[in-house]
Formats: C-alpha cells, structure tokens, sequence
C-alpha cells in the first residue's frame, strides 16, 4: 500500500512546479496553466487527505473529496472569467505576452 | 467541544440571500429598463433589506444570543453582522458613486450594480465563514465580479491590464489558499473550525507542521486579498487602473471581507495551535508581513506623484494598521478591527469618491495640480476632501484618529511594543503625504494651464456627504459603534490559557 505521505509529497512537487511557473512563464495563458497545476496538487492532497481519515474510521473522510468538487466548479468558474478578459485584451493588441502589459508592472 | 448539528437557520442567511436576490433582479431588470436611477435604486433597496437584518442580527448578539447555522458553520456574531453592516455601507457609496458618475466615464453598462452586488454577497459569506470551504466559496463570489468590474473599461490599456493582473494574481493567491485548506484539512481532519480547534488544541495532536504549513498558506493567500508586503504588489496598479467608481468598492469592501475572514481565522484556528515552537511561528510570520507593509504603504505613499496612485499606496498602509489588529485578535483586535474598517470605509470611500469630481472622464488627471485652489473653485468639495483625508492621516478629530489608537493599543497589549512604536513612527510620515494634498487645496493658487473639472452629481453628493458625516461622528462619539463591537458576543474565539 501507498502511503499518504507519498501522495502527498506528489502534490507538493506539482504545487511547487505550478508556483515556479506562474512566476517565470511570460504568456498570460500559460500563467493560467500553472495555476490550475496548483489547484489540482491541493486536489490531489485533498484526494490523499480524505482516503487517510476514511482510514482512521473519521467520518469526515467524505467531506474532503467533497470539497475537490466544490474547488473544480471553483477553478471552472476561475477559467471562464480569465479567458474572457484575456480575449477582451486579445482583440485589443494581438498578444498575450505579461510582458507586453508595459504600464502595469507585474 | 460539542459541535451542534447542521441545521439551516434561515435568518442567519438573510443578508447574504436578499443580496443575492437582489443582484438577479437588477440583472434582470437591466434587460428590461435601462434607467440607471432606477436600477440603482433597486440595488439600494436591496442594500437597505440586507442591513435590516444584519442589524437585527447584531442586536442578538448583544444580548448573547448570536445565531449560527449549518452547526457554526456559517455565523452571525457580533464580529460578522458588524462587519456585514460595513461591507453594506461600501457597496451602497459605490453604487452611489458609480450612479452619478459612469455616465459621464461612458461606461453606461448597467451590468455595474448586479456585479456589485453579487461582489458584496461574497464578502457577507466571508465575513459569516465558519468553515474553510465556505470562506473558500465566499472568496471566489466576492473576487469573481470585481476581476470583470476592474477590467471594464474595454477603451483604455490601462484598465484592462490592471483587470488581467489582478485576475492572475487572484488565481495565484487562490490556490495558495486552496492548498492551505487541504494542509489544514490533512492535519486536523474537518474544514469547520470548531473541530479544527478542538483537533489543534487536544492533548496528544502531532501533526503541528502540518498544520503550520497549512497556516502560513491560508496567511499567504488572505494576505494578497488585504495587499499585506510582500503580497501587495498588485495593490497600486490595480487601484490606479481600475475605473474610480471600482477602486472605491475594491479598497473598502474587498478588504473587509479578507480582513473579517482573517481576523476569524487568526482568533480561533491559528490561536489554537501549540504555543511554543509551532504556534510561535505563525504570529512571528504575521508580525514581520505587518511591519514590512507598514514601512512599503507609507514610503510608497509619500514617493508618488499622482493623487489616485498616492491613495492606492495608502491602502496598502492602511492593510498594516488593520494587520496590528489581526495579532491581538483573540484579545480586543476583532472589535478595534470592527471599528477602524468602518472608519476606513468611510474615509476612503469618501476620498475616493471626492477624487471622481477632479479627475478627468477618462480617469486621468489626478496630479496634484488639479487640487491646486479647489478650495476657492468647489469649497464643499473641498472641505470634504480635507476632513477624509485628514482622517486617513489618523488627526483628531476624526474617525481614522480613533481606529488608529485602537489597535495600536490592541498591539501594545499583546506585547509587540516594537510594532505599535513602528506604527506611530510611520502614520506620522503619513502626515506629510496625506497634507500635501490639503495644503494645495487651501494655500496654493490654481495654475492657469490646468482646466478645472466641471462635473458636479448629485449622487456622488449624497455619497460624500455620507462619508464625511459618518467620519466626524465615529471620530466624536467612537462608542455608538465601538460598544456594539465590544460588548458583542463573538462566537468560537479561542481563549484557552495562552
């Protein structure tokens, strides 16, 4: 049998992978990506969470993997206004480079 | 600690569903009547039916009968019907504000007050959060109309890219959070924080990294909410970029909101961690965060040179005075953080709303020399101006001079002497940045190359004159409000021996 730590330890390098891209991707959408990376490690974390307390007899194993659902409508609602103000910025000037954005620094 | 079963209470949930009914209506009623009067009517009724009840609600727990429902997983104590009634006064100055000046910005959309409201519905559910995923729920519903509203004005790059940097650090910063959720759920076993406390605190837990881990991630990803330093960079674009009327409602409401949300956080799961090495941490981390955005918001203010953008580094100062607060919050912090963000929502609100009347319909201009003589051209205007900022300043007598006394001496009693001495050092650097603009308005004579702006609402009176009134009547008489907060009864608040 896995151990919990291992999945854990899973979700912290995707976390950790996801972090390190919003803070060095330069396109608004791969931005986006990363944090979807990290929304799915606390998932997966959440996923490994609950399969441990179940274990424990904890009745309260079930609520973590209902919170996985309450966060992906979270992230579906995330992603339906992001890329509508990206494709707003997009018709205005053809990129999606955070570079580009020269008057807001990011 | 027993935890009661979760039931619905109906009256619990009021304020958070008249608004919400509310904001569909007005989008409804946006297809049917473009009247902005009247859909801004509406939404003020709707303003007006949630603060009945939120006030019915802090009158309970007055009386030590503060309700709760889902089995305290949504509560309405003293600490969160108050600060349901702030978040109420903003969203109404908003509205207000936006009312009487969004025609003349030609961002006539009427879809400006059901966003507005859905916004303010989302920080009622954080401020009533007594459970993580709710907190998480209520964090999203309040952050997902203002990335729309910031980003509005589809003519001006400026808008828009304070709209996408918002939203992607929003993202950011919610994940940091949903991350702390699974943490904390990993290490404690619940999402309420009436178990997470029992968990944390009962003889025997071990998983106290875990738990600090979870904790500095639920900070982090609060902490970009509130522009606490290093998570404020966001801060002074946004609020520049975004149009005015917005900024008004981004900085009171949304700080509130994040602000409640934490301080419920901070008094009850935080203080029930470990004291000692583990429980140690987490105030240590929260005092250097507070310290570095008191020094960041101040000397920030003072280097800039326009007005809206000096306001919007104010902010971020004002997230470090409220963040004194937040480390004595098991003690009396949650009461003086009741008063200074009503305080603060009026003076900024107010100052905010001021700056629509001077700056130009594109939301440029707000160099200092368009202040230059207001005082002779627009005396009540600038009057009003001089008595918010004066306030924001933390000079009696005014409404910010008390909040600021407050909590600092919230963190003198908690011990961080260091800090409140930081804190006193730092609001009088304030003084000359937040003077500066006083004094252009009365002793200096306008430049002839600057037009004056014309513009003059109604509206934006009424919302003024409320800002005004209510910041020289907190500062006067402090216990109408303060007493509500203080004698109030708060539920769940850790007070084991510490």
């Amino acid at each position: 049998m896995v151990p919990t730590e291992a999945y854990v330890a899973l979700s912290g390098v995707l976390f950790s992978i996801g972090a390190v891209g919003v803070l060095t991707r330069r396109s608004a959408i791969m931005i986006f990506l990363s944090v979807e990376l990290m929304l799915n490690a606390a998932n997966l974390a959440l996923v490994a969470y609950a399969y441990h307390w179940a274990g424990t007899g904890a009745l309260t194993g079930i609520s973590g993997q209902t919170a996985v659902f309450i966060i992906l409508s979270v992230a579906a609602a995330e992603v339906a206004i992001g890329l509508g103000i990206l494709v707003a910025i997009f018709r205005n000037r053809a990129s999606t480079d955070v570079n580009a954005l020269a008057e807001v620094r990011l | 600690m027993t935890v009661p079963e979760g039931f619905i209470v109906w009256s619990v949930l009021a304020p958070a569903l008249i608004l919400f009914g509310f904001a569909l209506l007005t989008l409804l009623l946006a297809v049917f009547q473009q009247d902005r009067g009247f859909l801004a009517g509406v939404a003020l009724t709707g303003i007006a039916g949630a603060a009945v009840f939120a006030f019915h609600l802090l009158m309970e727990a007055q009386h030590g009968v503060a309700e709760s429902g889902f089995g305290l997983r949504y509560l309405a104590d003293a600490h969160a019907s108050a600060l349901t009634l702030v978040i109420l006064l903003g969203t109404a100055l908003a509205v207000l504000v936006g009312q009487g000046t969004l025609e003349r910005m030609r961002l006539d959309h009427p879809e400006y007050f059901p966003l507005l409201l859905l916004s303010a519905t989302g920080g009622v559910v954080m401020v009533s959060a007594g459970d993580l995923i709710t907190l998480l729920l209520g964090l999203e519903i309040l952050s997902l109309p203002v990335y729309v509203l910031a980003a509005w004005r589809s003519d001006l790059r400026q808008s828009q890219e304070a709209g996408l940097k918002y939203f992607l650090l929003g993202a950011f910063a919610s994940a940091l959070f949903i991350y702390g959720i699974a943490l904390t759920y990993g290490a404690g076993g619940h999402f309420d924080y009436a178990n997470l406390m029992a968990a944390f605190s009962a003889s025997g837990f071990e998983a106290n990294l875990v738990a600090l881990l979870g904790g500095a991630f639920l900070l982090a990803g609060l902490g970009f909410k509130v522009a606490l330093a290093p998570f404020h960079q966001w801060a002074p674009d946004v609020y520049t970029g975004a149009p005015t009327p917005v900024t008004t409602f981004m900085s009171v409401v949304v700080k509130t909101a994040a602000f409640g949300a934490l301080l419920r956080i901070a008094a009850t799961v935080f203080a029930s961690l470990e004291p000692g090495v583990f429980g140690g941490l987490l105030p240590g981390v929260l005092v250097v965060l507070v310290g570095a955005t008191l020094i960041v918001g101040n000397l920030g203010a003072l280097l800039q040179p326009g007005v809206k953008r000096m306001l919007s580094y104010s902010a971020v100062a004002h997230a470090g005075y409220l963040g004194l607060a937040v480390l004595a919050a098991g003690d009396r912090g949650m009461a003086a953080a009741g008063f200074y963000l009503a305080a603060y929502t009026l003076m900024n609100a107010g100052v905010f709303a001021a700056l629509t009347q001077v700056m130009d319909d594109d939301d440029r201009g707000d160099g200092i020399d368009r202040f230059a003589g207001l005082a002779r051209s627009r005396p009540w205007l600038a009057a009003a101006m001089a008595v918010c900022l004066l306030s924001l300043a933390g000079i009696p007598p005014f409404a910010g001079f008390i909040g600021k006394v407050l909590v600092i001496q919230g963190a003198f009693g908690t011990g961080h002497g260091f800090l409140a001495a930081l804190a006193i050092l730092m609001s009088i650097v304030a003084v000359v940045y937040y003077a500066r603009v006083v004094v252009a308005m009365y002793f200096r004579e306008p430049s002839g190359a600057v037009r004056t702006q014309p513009s003059r609402s109604r509206p934006v009176g009424a919302a003024i004159a409320i800002a005004v009134i209510g910041t020289i009547v907190l500062g006067i008489a402090p216990g109408l409000w303060y007493t509500l907060l203080d004698r109030g009864q708060n539920l769940l608040v850790f007070v084991a021996a510490r």
